[in-house]
């Protein structure tokens, strides 16, 4: 799956102690080729929400590297939060015009526009986010990240708090989305299922301190459609990820 | 509840008080020096009316302006305490002095320094006022979603961006919460005020008024003023309420009916 060329993204050797004491991460080796599709999967506590933000230069780590070999101007990373992380008095359309307004770009009414169709959710671009349901905020949420056309999108668990049936219907458009831009993403999550049927690599991580234990490659064929979660292969690699997440598994704790 | 139950309901329950009030009064012959009723405080609100005005516009002036400064300076500091926790930590106990010290203690030194009587009444009714809009807006501020602001922070937002984009929608409505507060502390502000300061004559406000005629026994212009001050009370807080329901209309909880729609 790698290239050969230099990652869009690269982690060596990032550590991160919080001012508490605690171990965030230690001695992470990443790098992200672009144009790929990596979650991060891991039990509570394994750091993965902490190493998003080190990549989004949120945080800056207090051991390691980051390498982001990208122009770095406002609006080539986009970022989902858990939550939708709307403007509640601005419309979707303003919210997803909000990076697009910063940076002072021309064009933003349309290029919002854009994206919120993008979505699916062209008539909605004057509702409020208090009008939308959660699965339609978080595809405000996203529209908004790819408003910018970024060149790397970071998720964080975006569809955890969505019901299994929504979050399906995301799971298919948001890799609809990537199929049809490429943009490089890494998304965290807690599920499987969803990591497996997105990504071509998932990187299991283990908990206290968070540590990488093990970096699978999906051998799912790159073109997917919804029903690919009905085969056999699927089912596969969903075991072969379970496998190496129950090993990082504390005694006694359950998923 | 129907709208027409909850306009009913209170004018009913208001006009019976009033009424056994009025006939409670001619039938045991309580002298007016004691107990006007309410008809004799209506003629004496009528008969006094252009004097009870005017008096009632130079309360309601200082009211007013006590409230604008203490809207416009209540942000301007809370906004410089959420700048940094040192700042806060050193300045905010000063606030709550502010706030628990009764402005009828530092009127005689106010009325001393001062000689103006309409900054007098300014000075002791905007430090009644101010502290709701200190203590909100600064919740408000501290209370900004913090996902929000690493998005500003990410997309390389500006001070002034961050401060006109996130932090004033998001605090405002809390801003809106004191301000609210701030309109009746206002006037009672400027009522105790005017009563402690002893102000006479022409220039001299509603609750002058009040105390003068109660002085001379003229108790149903005495309670014509009262009730003129409590409806110039309730006006301000519906119109800060209208204000507030109509600046989030659409998108804060507080401005919503669908929380109380039974179906």
């Amino acid at each position: 799956m790698e290239r050969s060329q230099a990652p869009l993204l690269a982690l060596q050797r990032v550590g991160h102690i919080f001012d508490s004491g605690t171990t965030a991460v230690e001695g992470i080796d990443l790098s992200f080729a672009e144009g790929s599709f990596i979650s991060l999967v891991g039990p509570s506590g394994c750091g993965k929400s902490t190493l998003l933000r080190i990549a989004a230069g949120l945080m800056t780590p207090s051991k390691g590297d980051v390498q982001r070999n990208f122009d770095r101007s406002p609006g080539a990373l986009g970022f989902v939060f858990q939550d939708p992380t709307l403007m509640p008095w601005a419309t979707a359309l303003a919210n997803v015009r909000l990076p697009l307004d910063i940076s002072g770009r021309s064009g933003a009414q349309a290029a919002a526009a854009t994206a919120l169709a993008r979505v699916g959710l062209a008539e909605f671009t004057q509702a409020y986010p208090r009008q939308l349901s959660g699965g339609m905020r978080m595809r405000v949420s996203i529209a908004r990240a790819i408003a910018t056309d970024p060149k790397l999108l970071l998720m964080d668990e975006p569809f955890a708090a969505l019901d299994e049936f929504t979050r399906f219907k995301l799971n298919d458009d948001l890799l609809a989305l990537w199929q049809a831009n490429r943009w490089t993403v890494v998304f965290v999550t807690h599920s499987v299922r969803e990591a497996v049927f997105l990504s071509q690599r998932v990187v299991v991580m283990s908990p206290r301190p968070g540590r990488i234990a093990a970096d699978l490659a999906i051998n799912l064929p790159a073109a997917r459609a919804p029903d690919l979660r009905q085969t056999h292969a699927f089912a596969d690699e969903c075991a072969r990820v379970t496998a190496a997440l129950s090993q990082v598994m504390e005694p006694g704790s359950h998923v | 509840m129907s709208k027409f139950g909850q306009l009913l309901l209170p004018s009913l329950f208001g006009v019976l008080v009033l009424a056994s009030w009025e006939l409670g009064v001619r039938w045991a012959d309580i002298p007016p020096y004691i107990l006007p009723g309410p008809v004799a405080v209506l003629s004496a609100l009528i008969d006094n009316f252009p004097e009870l005005a005017a008096a009632l516009w130079i309360t309601v002036q200082v009211t007013l302006a006590a409230l604008v400064l203490a809207a416009v300076t209540g942000v301007l500091f809370a906004f410089a305490l959420s700048q940094s926790r040192v700042v806060e930590q050193m300045l905010f106990p000063y606030a709550v002095i502010l706030q628990v010290t009764p402005i009828v203690t530092v009127a005689p030194f106010v009325i001393i320094w001062v000689d103006n009587i309409f900054v007098v009444l300014l000075i002791l009714a905007w430090m009644a006022a101010v502290f709701p809009v200190i203590s909100n807006t600064l919740f408000g501020l501290k209370s900004v979603d913090r996902n929000l602001r690493d998005l500003f922070r990410l997309y390389g937002a500006t001070k002034t961006q961050t401060s006109l984009r996130l932090l004033a929608p998001s605090t405002l409505p809390h801003f809106l919460t004191g301000l609210r507060i701030a309109g009746g502390l206002a006037l009672i502000g400027t009522v105790v005020a005017e009563m402690v300061a002893g102000t006479s004559g022409a220039q001299s406000g509603l609750a002058s008024r009040l105390l003068e005629a109660s002085y001379r026994l003229e108790l149903a212009r005495a309670l014509a003023c009262f009730v003129l001050l409590g409806m110039t009370g309730l006006a301000i807080y519906s119109a800060l309420d209208w204000l507030s329901r109509r600046l989030l209309r659409h998108w804060h909880e507080s401005a919503s009916d669908v929380g109380y729609d039974r179906h």
